[in-house]
Parts: structure tokens; C-alpha cells; sequence
């Protein structure tokens, strides 16, 4: 009876082609923004802010990101650690250069140098697809890793070979550094995130959006309708590579402050995202956010119930919780193989009929 | 019928009059290694018929339209289309200019819905930049919006409302044909070529289909060329008929030309070649 959509006419074309078309959709989605921007910031704590609340936001963002190239283009990235770490970087690189400059300058601009390199290595996208367009970006992932280790210049010749997150503010609130008030950086990493969720959600949904997901079901029939491939997939790369480089930077800068390359953005973030995004389902704004939130979530969830609730020694604890996750995806993809994101659509299909079963 | 069409919404004019050649085919070869697909064949179309191309099966029927809408690049002779010659194309190109097509196996995009797909055939029409798609309210929205209208007229003259947003992979054969139809449709295309447009329907479906080719040709004015092997749907649909065998075209002409040539009732049959 919650969700229906008996009574809730459509009279013209823009109502019809809203995000969410159905009223107590739109209220439930107000509802919880409102909470997650009204509320949430009076009770977060430090522990909430680091172990749960950031790391949901920014996979979030770097799901996203993925999905769209991934997703929505149908291009296999395994360089998405890499592409974090151009935005990492980039931001480092700015903020040391640029003391003055806000925190919001910074992780846009980030986001910017990183679809540029994501250009570059979507490149191999126009002459090979599939299996091997992943190998591709696998180089991208060794490569700029590499990188980043190797010149110097880009960690500012220091000795331990880390980038610090100097402290950089926004509207005079610090929101980088080692002072940061938890409630600082919760909001914006979600301010961000919301700008640019809704950003990916009216570019899916236009002309671009479909010329993406043209070519991904079917890129000659697309060719045939008139989409330039080239455009399509380098734009598709652009793109989500400006969200990936974005989550990078909040990912060093607001959320960790202080990283070494090959530990913070190593080839398990590439898999750790691509998980998300196939869990979470692909093609799928909402998608991104449930694959961020059960790979981020369950984990903390594991471990607090085993260590915390039950006593278990950690380092068994650690194991089995390893264990677990990965059996939990495997089941879930037996169960669903297009992800959460397609059994929320089957749960509202039922909904709209409940309680009859047809 | 009882629909309307404001000529500004749905139009393929591109001020050629009806009888105008649209496209000449001037000496084609094409071959892929030895296989000779089309030798030395001519033709052409002109605005506003329907013009049928037949033969039977690995004729070349299928290789002649990839050559009109630049998916092949035929080794020898030209094309002309709307009095410009060109050799090679992109594709994506050929669309922009006004040509689309349908496929023999269906290549729908599974994944998205009716509508997407026929709002996917309107890519070329769609002029508004990633800037303004990303902040949508305004120029993107409206953009939008027209061509949800246009389309509506579309999903409207062929009968699909009832699966508007069902995605495109659950429905019946029947009706991607149909789909893919209107996705070629929303283009507004000054050609349109259909590949065997009623190839495994039932007998009411083929009805149907011959219908809203009809209904396209009269009411939009576009030009069709169309490749079927019903010889009784070719034969009532089209104004001119041209029968390639072997890649070689061995006859052209009206419907009753064709049928009474007897080199086409060879190649039907099954006269043994000389060569």
C-alpha cells in the first residue's frame, strides 16, 4: 500500500520522464537527504566519519565513475586504481602549488586531469573491445602506479616517498588536514557526491546516455543510427574518469590525508570497485550506491557483530569476514546476476501489485 | 488511420521532388578476398518509391545496402546520393545525411526500453552538448522533450503505447521488428532501407508490417528500398524491382517486368550456369 501508483496521472512528458515517477518515491528520497544533510551531521562521530560514512561516499563516487564507462558504455576498466591515483596526485600537486585555492577548485580540477588521462587510455577502446579492452586498462593501472613511484616530482621529492594532505577549507571550514571536525568533511564529500550523482543521472538519461548504452548493446547498429563511436567511448572514458579522479581525491585528501601509492591505489581497488559496480548492478545510478554501500557496510557490519558482539579473537575474525563477503557475492550474483540494483525494480514491481501476486 | 502529422514534427523532405533520383549506383564491384559479392552493378532510386531488391540467397541483396549506407567500401564504381558522389563513408555519416536502415537479424539495443530506442534513432536530430545535458533543466529538457513528442507520434502511427517502457529484449520477435522500424523512422530519414522487414512473421504480422510500409510511404513521403523474399509482398509493395544473382544484376523494372523476365525465372528456378 506504501508504494503505488494508482491516482498519480502523468499529464505531459516531463512529468512522465522524472527520476523518480512515483510520489511516495520522491517523498522517501527527499526524506532521506534531508536526514542525511540535516541529521546526520549533529550525531556523526569520528569513528561513523572514518570507518563508515567516508569510504561509503567516496566508492560511491568511484562506483559511479565506473559505472557509467563500464555500465552504462559497456567498456571492462580495470584501471580504475590508477585513474584514483591521478586524482590523488592532482590534487596533491595542486594543493602544494596553489595554497590558496578552495577544496572544491581542487577536487573538480582533479576530476578534470583525470578524464584527460582517461582519454588517453581509452584510446585502445576504439580498436578493441571485451576481455582484451580490460588487459588494456590493466596497463593503465600498472603504469600509472608506476609512475607515481618512479618521478619524484609527483610526491614533491619527499623521503618517505607518501603525499600529506596539507590543510585546505572551504567557506573557512577546514576540511583537509589533521583538524578536520568529522561533521567537515561527511558534508562535503556529500554535497559533492550529490552534485555530481544527479549530474551523472541527467547525462544517462539525455542523448549521451543513449548513444553510451547504444554502443554497448549493440555498437554497429549504433554506428548505423549515426553514433560516432569515437565520440561515444572517449566521452564515456572523459567522463568516468572525472568521477573516479574526483572519489581519488577526496579519497587522499579528506578521507585518509596521507597515502603511499602502491598501497592506497593498487590493483585491488580496480577489482574492489568493478565488484560494486557488478554487485550493485550495472547501468545503474542507484546501483553504484547499494554496490558502494554493501562492499563498504558489510564488512564493518562483520566484524563489529564478531569482534564486538560475539568476542572472537580479530585476527580470526579478519579471515572469516573475508570468507563471508565472498561467499555473500557469490550468492548474490546466483541470485541476481544484474545486481541489487534489478532486485529493487522485481521488489517494485511487486509492490505496485502487492498484495496480489498478479 | 486517424493520426495526425504536422509536417514540421515528422518530416523527410530534403527538396528533392518525387521522381528525382536520390541515389545512382553507378558500376559497383565489391568483393571480399575472392568472393565476388556484387559485380558491375547499376541502379538507381528514385525520391519517393519503393524500390525492391531480390535474389535469392548470397545474391548480394544484403552487401548492396551495407554499400548504400557505407558499412562496406565497395573496390570500384560510385555512388550518388542527393547529386553528391562519394566512394567511401563512415556510417555514422551516412545517417547524419539522412539515410537509415533495419536490420535482417533484429539489432535492437536489449537493454533499453521501446522508447529509448526509438529516442536512440533521433541521435542525429539532438544537437545539445554534454554541458547542457548535465545541468538538464532548460535547453537539454525542452530539447528533450520535443523529440519525446515527435516520437510519441511515432510510437503512435505503429501501434506500440501498450509497450512504451518494456524493455526491448522481453518482447516478441513481431514486435522488435516492428520497433526497429520506428527507431529507423525517428531519424526522419530521406532513405530508408529495410533488410527483409518480414522475414519469419506469421501471415497477420506480414500483413501488418506491409501496412506501415505503405503508411510510411505515403504518409511520410520517405523512400524505400527494401530487400524481401516474399515474392507476393514485393510484388504488391513496390513501385520497381531489381534482382541481383550471384552479385550480378540480371534484371529491373516494374513488378510485371520482372516477373515475365526470363532470366529471373531462371535464376528462381534454377537453370544450371554456364560458367
Amino acid at each position: 500500500m506504501l508504494y503505488r501508483e494508482a491516482g498519480d496521472f502523468k499529464t505531459n512528458y516531463a512529468a512522465d520522464q522524472q527520476t523518480f515517477p512515483i510520489k511516495s518515491e520522491r517523498w522517501l528520497f527527499w526524506a532521506f537527504m534531508a536526514f542525511a544533510f540535516f541529521v546526520v551531521p549533529f550525531f556523526i562521530d569520528d569513528y561513523w566519519n572514518k570507518a563508515v560514512l567516508m569510504p561509503l561516499l567516496i566508492y560511491a563516487m568511484a562506483a559511479l565513475g565506473l559505472n557509467i564507462l563500464t555500465g552504462y558504455c559497456g567498456q571492462v576498466s580495470l584501471g580504475t586504481g590508477g585513474f584514483m591515483a591521478v586524482g590523488a596526485y592532482a590534487a596533491y600537486k595542486l594543493m602544494t602549488s596553489f595554497p590558496g585555492m578552495d577544496m572544491f577548485s581542487v577536487v573538480i580540477l582533479s576530476g578534470a586531469v583525470t578524464a584527460g588521462v582517461g582519454i588517453l587510455f581509452g584510446l585502445p577502446s576504439l580498436r578493441i573491445k571485451g576481455f582484451y579492452l580490460a588487459v588494456a586498462t590493466l596497463a593503465a593501472q600498472f603504469f600509472l602506479v608506476w609512475m607515481f613511484n618512479k618521478f619524484a616530482w609527483f610526491y614533491n621529492y619527499s623521503a618517505s616517498g607518501q603525499i600529506t594532505a596539507p590543510e585546505r577549507s572551504i567557506f573557512g571550514i577546514a576540511v583537509t588536514g589533521p583538524s578536520t571536525a568529522p561533521w567537515a568533511t561527511y558534508l562535503f564529500a556529500l554535497s559533492i557526491l550529490f552534485v555530481f550523482a544527479w549530474v551523472a543521472r541527467n547525462l544517462t538519461r539525455g542523448r549521451l546516455g543513449r548513444s553510451w548504452m547504444a554502443i554497448r548493446d549493440m555498437d554497429i547498429a549504433a554506428e548505423i543510427i549515426g553514433v560516432s563511436p569515437l565520440k561515444a567511448k572517449l566521452s564515456a572514458f572523459a567522463i568516468s574518469s572525472f568521477y573516479v579522479g574526483m572519489a581519488g581525491a577526496m579519497f587522499f585528501a579528506n578521507y585518509l590525508g596521507s597515502i603511499e601509492v602502491t598501497e592506497a591505489f593498487g590493483i585491488e581497488k580496480s577489482f574492489l570497485v568493478l565488484f560494486m559496480v557488478i554487485i550493485g548492478g550495472l547501468g545503474s545510478i542507484l546501483g553504484s550506491f547499494l554496490g558502494a554501500a554493501f562492499l563498504v557496510l558489510l564488512p564493518v557490519l562483520l566484524k563489529n557483530i564478531m569482534v564486538g558482539y560475539l568476542g572472537w579473537p580479530t585476527d580470526l575474525a579478519a579471515h572469516f569476514q573475508i570468507m563471508m563477503v565472498g561467499a555473500l557475492i557469490v550468492i548474490f550474483l546466483i541470485a541476481e546476476p544484474h545486481g541489487m540494483a534489478q532486485l529493487w525494480r522485481l521488489a517494485k514491481e511487486k509492490l505496485r501489485l502487492w498484495p496480489f501476486p498478479y | 488511420m486517424n493520426v495526425q502529422f504536422s509536417s514540421s514534427k515528422i518530416s523527410t523532405d530534403d527538396g528533392l521532388s518525387p521522381g528525382e533520383t536520390i541515389l545512382h549506383v553507378d558500376n559497383i564491384s565489391l568483393s571480399f578476398g575472392g568472393v565476388k559479392a556484387i559485380q558491375d552493378v547499376s541502379f538507381d532510386i528514385k525520391k519517393g518509391e519503393v524500390r525492391a531488391i531480390i535474389g535469392p540467397n548470397g545474391a548480394g541483396k544484403t552487401s548492396m545496402l551495407n554499400v548504400i549506407n557505407g558499412f562496406y567500401h565497395p573496390q570500384q564504381g560510385t555512388i550518388t546520393y542527393r547529386g553528391e558522389e562519394r566512394r567511401k563513408m563512415r556510417t555514422h555519416i551516412a545517417a547524419k545525411q539522412g539515410i537509415a536502415r533495419t536490420f535482417q537479424n533484429i539489432a535492437l539495443f536489449t537493454g533499453m526500453s521501446t522508447l529509448d530506442n526509438i529516442m536512440a534513432g533521433r541521435i542525429t536530430l539532438q544537437k545539445r552538448n554534454l554541458i547542457w545535458h548535465a545541468l538538464w533543466h532548460g535547453p537539454a529538457q525542452r530539447e528533450e522533450l520535443e523529440h519525446r513528442a515527435a516520437v510519441e507520434q511515432i510510437i503512435d502511427f505503429l501501434e506500440l503505447e501498450h509497450i512504451r517502457k518494456t524493455p526491448v529484449g522481453r518482447l516478441p520477435y513481431g514486435l522488435k521488428k516492428r520497433v526497429e522500424l520506428g527507431r529507423a523512422l525517428a531519424a526522419e530519414p530521406a532513405l530508408l532501407l529495410l533488410d527483409e522487414p518480414m522475414a519469419g512473421m506469421n501471415l497477420e504480422e506480414k500483413e501488418d508490417m506491409s501496412r506501415f510500409i505503405l503508411d510510411v510511404n505515403n504518409q511520410f513521403g520517405t523512400t524505400i528500398a527494401l530487400i524481401e523474399h516474399d515474392m507476393g509482398v514485393v510484388m504488391d509493395l513496390s513501385d520497381r524491382v531489381m534482382v541481383l544473382d550471384y552479385g550480378r544484376k540480371i534484371g529491373d523494372g516494374t513488378p510485371d517486368e520482372v516477373r515475365n523476365n526470363q532470366n529471373v525465372i531462371d535464376a528462381y528456378l534454377g537453370v544450371p550456369h554456364d560458367e
